[in-house]
């Protein structure tokens, strides 16, 4: 199974070459064009939706809702045609955004000299060599914001591609060429893992699409994520009267073994290499997730030099997941040509990390969004992540067990800064947890101390309050510059005492 | 130096400073909710208590300039502010601020004291007039939008045609701003800043300008524009209260006053954008800033009267000045009703839906993990 998806840039023969190359390959071709044609007609206003994304104004929660379906409608087009002919050359944007963690695809990024672009311009739509720059520029403008507002990604990173071709250096039969004998490479021949991942992903996509297409559910906001049958359905707590429609609507689709449906105003993601839900650790983020209304997804990772197990990143449904593969344990520290060796049939000999019965237990509690399983280095991670998702919370505690306690410390240290950096929400471990969101001694003191000082502070500025005022009401310079400097010093303060308090205070009232 | 003091700040007993509590606690749950700093309700509130115009903004400055540090700081963690573009607004917002310090404190020094009693009565009556203009075109604005979005039965923002030009002119230098990831034009920055800086010092209102300019205008992210917002309004404060407490205007004891309420209020409030769906958020912010622009309108003949402008017996100022305070509370009190009635339902709603799933996914586990065994 192989899935080549060709990112066009503007202008530069991108779709020539992909026609090229899926001639060679004798592999169906399909196009962004096409898909857009059809989701307009099955009734996604894309042209709206293209038009909102790229002009900067207020995005509505229908848009909102629009982009979620037309993402589900292009994963549902291509995952159908790719899991019917096995091969599948797609032309588009960044269309391998779709399928975030799944390993193996040939991403190639089409690129040319603004020269070429600029005449094929001229050529085709009959412009001078100004309005041709000018329009090549607002396009490329428009699709690099499209992709971002998309996937939150900047599309011209070269990282997002394995390979760039520049078609103003190298003419379409050679890079096609080029291209077809790259495509024969193993690194990029799909795994039995990838194809279950892409039946999880079509199922999720089934899903999405035929919430957005119901007139009960269509404006509902939901995150759907699948697992071999077993549907999560994530949604916002005040759209509960409406959420449930959606088990009389989902149930008629082929494939669904089960669902669960959990309300969130948004998402903890939880990242370790095993769980326990005995420990104290899973109460308190089962704490903070119910105090915040947010879903806890599970990310178990393996790090590259972890041989318990080994396979491409799979998305898992809560409490249904049968994950270990059946063979002996895959040794990623030796090369295997890129073709991993897992195999989908549940055994329940190896051992999953504690994931299935963590994730029975957030299920019953009702805060379960999920889990998936990383395996190999930490670039896996942000490769893997949605960046559209809202996280609120990263927990990452509990990895790399197989290093020293020191190096252990340093590698999650590491992992958690560069996660914070990238994902810009605070990165905790289990140990922070406690004194950052919960209710403990330590923060009792803490409230009685600000309380205290606080007080004081009402109680002296009342009982002098004519003296403070006529201080800070003079008439002289020196002495305008003195009541300056103290209200710039003490406002702060008070609001940081008394802030804190209050924030402490409904912390233990459990009304955050 | 009571006497003189006096003339300036007024006397505290207990039923005044549970009114200011009060209205920092509505304040609060609208600022909250709204997400501006809720001077549209606290600076006029404040005024119907008796205290001066130019006091009530300065107090209310100093106010938000410590609520803005703690808001800002906690958006910082999350990654919403861009620094880079709060910078270059906070450069213009400065001038503007300066600006309307310069106007009000010559309106309070030069206007009133004539005819009527009221020595600050040319201040109350610009601060009323600009509050008015200003707060009637956003109220406006919002709900047309909202009224729009519920007879089309979508929530459908704002007009976009505004944005659409600006974008297209493209008025060089165009500055990139990376958090954001806008490019911005020099001119239309420095514009928005002013704009923001001015109205930050003569209402206290800033974010009405700044949130939505840097949403429609820059094309920034609302999460980035709140924050981004925060951080302005801390630095916008601060100059702000510098400012004004330079000039002895700053009444300390009603910003600690206003900070018991609202900061209660604020959390309230923030919980209630979570559970209240967006159209009825703007729906009510729009009614609310309505009547509170309606309160000042009624109190604007009273300060005519004191410039002699008006002839009308000054035993009149009582009911004047009680009907606009009668209508501030009570369009404070509605909304944050509504606002708490909503927050109360939603968490009850949420939390009997919340038990029946675990109910349900429960049994439902039970039963797929039992069908898995059978099949292994």
């Amino acid at each position: 199974m192989q899935l080549i998806c060709i990112s066009r840039g503007s202008f530069a023969a991108g779709r020539e070459l992909a026609e090229k190359l899926s001639r060679k390959l004798d592999v169906p071709c399909v196009g962004r064009e096409e898909l857009v044609d059809q989701a307009t007609e099955s009734g996604i206003p894309v042209g709206k939706l293209e038009m909102a994304m790229i002009k900067p104004h207020l995005f509505t929660e229908r848009l909102a809702r629009q982009k979620d379906h037309f993402r589900a409608y292009m994963t549902k087009a291509i995952c159908e045609r790719l899991l019917k002919h096995e091969r599948l050359v797609y032309h588009g944007r960044t269309g391998h955004m779709l399928f975030r963690g799944i390993d193996n695809i040939f991403r190639v990024r089409v690129v040319a000299e603004m020269d070429y672009r600029i005449r094929a311009v001229m050529q085709r739509l009959h412009l001078d060599r100004d309005k041709a720059r000018q329009y090549i520029e607002e396009v490329e403008e428009d699709r690099k914001r499209w992709v971002k507002e998309f996937y939150g990604v900047n599309w011209e990173e070269a990282v997002h591609y394995d390979v760039i071709i520049n078609t103003s250096q190298m003419n379409l039969d050679n890079a096609s060429s080029a291209l077809c004998s790259m495509a024969q490479l193993p690194e990029f021949q799909l795994s039995p893992a990838s194809r279950r991942s892409l039946e999880d992903l079509l199922l999720a996509a089934r899903v999405r699409v035929a919430l957005a297409q119901d007139p009960r559910t269509s404006e509902i906001n939901v995150k759907v994520q699948a697992h071999r049958g077993s549907v999560t359905v994530t949604y916002m707590p005040q759209q509960a009267r409406l959420a449930g429609r959606i088990p009389e609507v989902v149930e008629s689709l082929e494939g669904i073994g089960g669902l669960t449906c959990t309300p969130a105003n948004t998402n903890i993601l939880w990242i370790q290499e095993r769980y326990d839900p005995g420990e104290e650790s899973f109460l308190q983020l089962v704490q903070i997730a119910s105090k915040w209304g947010a879903a806890i997804e599970l990310l178990r990772f393996t790090p590259e030099d972890t041989t318990e197990e080994g396979t491409a990143a799979v998305t898992e449904g809560p409490g249904l997941q049968t994950p270990s593969p059946s063979r002996a344990p895959v040794h990623f520290s030796k090369y295997n040509g890129g073709i991993e060796d897992d195999s989908d049939e549940p055994d329940g000999s190896l051992p999953d990390g504690g994931v299935r019965t963590t994730l029975k237990e957030l299920t019953r509690v009702g805060v379960a969004g999920g889990a998936r399983r990383i395996h190999g280095g930490q670039e896996k991670i942000l490769a893997a992540l949605d960046r559209t998702t809202p996280y609120s919370l990263v927990v990452v505690d509990s990895l790399f067990l197989s290093k020293g306690h020191a190096a252990r410390t340093r590698a999650t240290r590491e992992l958690r800064n560069m996660l914070e950096q990238r994902l810009k929400v605070p990165v905790v471990g289990k140990e922070d947890l406690k004194s950052h969101f919960l209710f403990g001694r330590t923060q009792m003191l803490k409230l009685l101390g600000c309380l205290a000082a606080v007080s004081s502070i009402y109680a002296v500025v009342f009982k002098f309050q004519w003296q403070i005022l006529g201080f800070l009401s003079p008439t002289e310079t020196s002495g305008k510059i003195c009541a300056a400097i103290a209200i710039a010093l003490f406002v702060p303060l008070v609001a940081y005492l008394y802030g804190t308090a209050t924030g402490l205070a409904l912390k233990l009232l459990k009304m955050e | 130096m009571h006497e003189t003091l006096g003339q300036l700040f007024i006397p505290l007993d207990l039923s005044v400073a549970v009114q200011v509590i009060i209205l920092g606690f509505i304040g609060g749950i609208l600022s909250g909710f709204i997400g501006s700093g809720g001077a549209f309700f606290m600076t006029p509130g404040m005024m119907n208590l008796g205290v001066q115009g130019i006091v009530a903004v300065a107090t209310n400055i100093a106010h938000k300039f410590g609520k803005a540090m703690m808001g800002s700081r906690k958006h910082g963690e999350m990654g919403n502010v861009d620094r880079k573009l709060g910078l270059f607004l906070v450069i213009t917002s400065f001038a503007g601020i300066r600006l309307a310090v310069w106007i009000t404190s010559l309106l309070f020094e030069g206007a009133g004291g004539g005819h009527g009693e009221g020595k600050g009565a040319g201040a109350n009556l610009y601060i009323s007039l600009v509050f008015i203009c200003v707060l009637s075109l956003v109220a406006i604005s919002m709900l047309r939008d909202a009224l729009r979005a519920r007879s089309e039965g979508e929530d459908a923002g704002p007009s976009r045609r505004i944005t659409e030009v600006l974008a297209k002119l493209r008025l060089r230098p165009l500055i990139h701003f990376p958090v954001s990831d806008v490019k911005i034009s020099l001119w239309i920055l420095l514009v928005v800043g002013l704009a923001t800086g001015y109205l930050a010092g003569t209402i206290g209102v800033g974010g009405f300008i700044g949130v939505p300019a840097m949403i429609y205008v820059f094309g920034v992210s609302t999460t980035v524009a709140a924050g981004t917002e925060l951080f302005l309004a801390m630095f916008m404060g601060a100059f702000g209260a510098l400012n004004y407490a330079y000039e002895g205007y700053v009444d300390i004891r009603l910003t600690l006053l206003l900070y018991l309420g609202s900061l209660v209020g604020v959390y309230l409030g923030v919980y209630g954008t979570k559970v209240v769906r967006e159209v009825m958020i703007r729906l009510v912010t729009g009614v609310i800033i309505i009547l509170c622009v309606l309160s000042r309108g009624i109190a604007i003949p009273m300060y005519l009267r004191q410039l002699g402008v008006l002839e009308m017996d000054p035993h009149w100022d009582f009911y004047f000045n009680g009907a606009s305070k009668v209508l501030l509370f009570a369009a404070g009190v509605v909304g944050a009703g509504i606002i708490l009635i909503n927050v109360f339902r939603a968490y009850r709603q949420r939390a009997k839906v919340r038990a029946s799933l675990a109910t349900v996914a429960a049994s439902a586990s039970h039963e797929q993990i039992g069908a898995a065994k059978a099949v292994a």
